[in-house]
This record gives structure tokens, sequence and C-alpha cells, in this order.
């Protein structure tokens, strides 16, 4: 009975290592919020026309043949720029659905980098003051959310898409969300 | 000279004192206050008020907007946290969730506090029984004492 007591704190630090252990082999980042919407429908949000691309607006992510990908991106955003590649190339080898979301840009210079590297998007709505993303929780550009064919969130990805999120993240994720539509 | 002299130190001091005062009513406080319990999702470890990231500004503009809309403080609160999740509230709320958060720090004062209560009291009864030697010790100490005088 004596020795019970004594190991007290012995068993409370190796608890707290347990945890600390957890913390630093999970490698999660705290500093990335997941999606608080995830599971919900895409909130309401109400965006405007860039140029001559198609107008990207929620209704289209409704009653959806495939899960698609809503971008919020801004040509001023580096990350972005190393994304854009990986966006073409899921738009077009791999056909999958994209929308924008221009991220409190100046219309000439998103333009610009549409002309410049091509446009991965199928339809783009323009957030000029950033407040209608604020609706979806971003806090962040690139941000990229994964919706199904019902149009509810499955999944976001906080910073830029890059080959090994591409490949073990993104892909996999929509691949599953086709197949639970079969 | 003296009127100039003064006229410009009203212009410069009393003018934006008095604007200052009437910029604060209720909405503005009650801005205030919610910006300094909102974490900026940038910077994490700043609040709205700052925070001069750019999602901050148009944070603090949501809350205003909203203040003005007729939410409370409260509404305000719910309509971030149903966006950014209750990471955003710098204090967390009292929640079952949050409840090891909260109640942890006295929970380990009082290990602490017991084990060392234990830890004295046991090395204070040991001191007690080793000063007090029992007859027969006594006597065995007394006899070695004895025998070591010439």
């Amino acid at each position: 009975m004596k020795k019970l007591y004594s190991y007290i704190p012995l068993i409370v630090f190796f608890v707290l290592i347990l945890f600390f252990a957890r913390q630093l082999i999970l490698k999660e980042d705290p500093s990335e919020l997941p999606s608080v919407l995830l599971e919900e429908r895409f909130p309401e949000i109400i965006l405007k026309k860039l140029g001559g691309y198609k107008l990207f607006s929620v209704t289209n992510l409704m009653n959806a043949n495939s899960p698609s990908l809503v971008n919020i991106w801004s040509s001023w955003c580096v990350p972005c720029k190393i994304e854009h590649e990986f966006l073409m190339r899921m738009s077009s080898d791999h056909n999958i659905l994209i929308y924008g979301i221009n991220y409190k840009d100046k219309k000439e210079d998103a333009l610009k980098v549409l002309d410049l590297n091509d446009n991965p998007f199928y339809a783009i709505g323009v957030d000029l003051d950033g407040l209608q993303s604020i609706n979806l929780g971003v806090y962040g550009v690139p941000e990229t959310f994964i919706i199904d064919s019902d149009g509810n969130i499955r999944y976001r990805h906080v910073g830029p898409i890059l080959e090994y999120d591409m490949q073990n993240i993104i892909l996999p994720i929509l691949d599953k969300i086709m197949r639970e539509k079969i | 000279m003296k009127t100039i002299i003064k006229f410009i130190f009203y212009i410069f001091f009393i003018v934006p004192v008095v604007f200052a005062e009437n910029n604060i009513n209720d909405k503005n406080q009650d801005a205030y206050d919610l910006y300094k319990e909102l974490r900026c999702l940038v910077c994490q470890n700043q609040s709205l008020l700052e925070s001069n990231a750019p999602l901050a500004l148009d944070l603090r503009k949501v809350v205003l907007d909203k203040l003005e809309e007729g939410y409370t403080k409260e509404d305000v609160k719910t309509f971030l946290v149903e966006r950014y999740g209750e990471f955003i509230l710098l204090k967390p709320k009292y929640s079952v969730q949050n409840i090891l958060l909260w109640v942890g720090p006295i929970l380990f004062l009082l290990i602490g506090v017991f084990v060392t209560f234990i830890f004295l009291r046991k090395q204070s009864m040991n001191k007690e029984e080793g000063i007090s030697l029992s007859k027969e010790e006594a006597d065995n100490l007394k006899k070695i004492l004895d025998n070591n005088v010439p």
C-alpha cells in the first residue's frame, strides 16, 4: 500500500509522455484547421463573374454527376502558382471538375494568370472583398474543398496541392466518393 | 497671438478627443470586446484586435457588420464558431470536451499536494522512529559506549 502512492508522479509522467509522443508521431499540424463544415452542405455564397469565364454558382454543386473540387486562389498567392500545375493535371488527365473562387484579387491580374498558365477551372466566381469566403471558413489561400455529387463538403485541404497530396489524399477521396455512388 | 495658439491647441488636442468620445458607443464597445476574444486565424496567437493580417481586418468588418445587423455578441461568436470552429475563441468554452483543459491544472496540483503531503508525513514518522530507541537498543548502545571508554 505504501508503494502505490509513491508511483503516482511516475504514472502521471508516463501518461504525459504518451500524450506528447502521440502529438509528435502523428505529425498533425495543429495550425491547420479541419473544416467545421465537413459533411455539410456547401454554404450559399454569391460570387461575381470573371471576364468571359463561366460563372461558378453554388447550384453547380447540387445534383452533379460527379464529385468536384472548389479551389480558392489568387494571382498574388505564390503557393497557388505552384499548385496550378497540379490543378491542370487533375482537370485534364483525371477529368475532374474544378471550380475556382478568385479571392481578393485584381481582375486584370487574375485574367493574366489564366491567359499565361492555362485555365484549370470549369467555372470561376470572384470574391472581391473576401467576405463570401468567410462563410466557407477560409483563412488563407490556397484552400481546396472536395464536394460530393450532392453538394456536401467531404474534405478540406489547406495549402497547395502538391504531387503527394494529389496522389495520396485528393484522388483517393474522389475515388471513394465515386465508388459510394455505384 | 494668444488666441491663435489657443485655437491651434483646441483643434489639435480637444477636437480629436471629442470625436473619439462620440465614437465609443455600445456597439463599438461590443465589437472591441469581441476583437479581444477572437483569434486571428493567420497569426494564431494574436487576437483580431492585435493582428494586422488582412483576414483579421476582414473578420473585424464581419463582426462590426453583424453587430450592426442586430446580432448580439453571443450570436456573432456562434456565427464564427459555425464557420471556423471553437478554435477561433481564444478562451475555450466550458463544455464536457474541454473539461480536462479547465480541471486538469487543478487536478495535477491536487495530485502533487497529496503526494508531497504523504511523503513528508512518512519522512517525519521515520525520523521519530529513529529517535526513540527501544529499551533493548538503548541498553546495547549504553554497553557499547561504556566499553569504548578506556
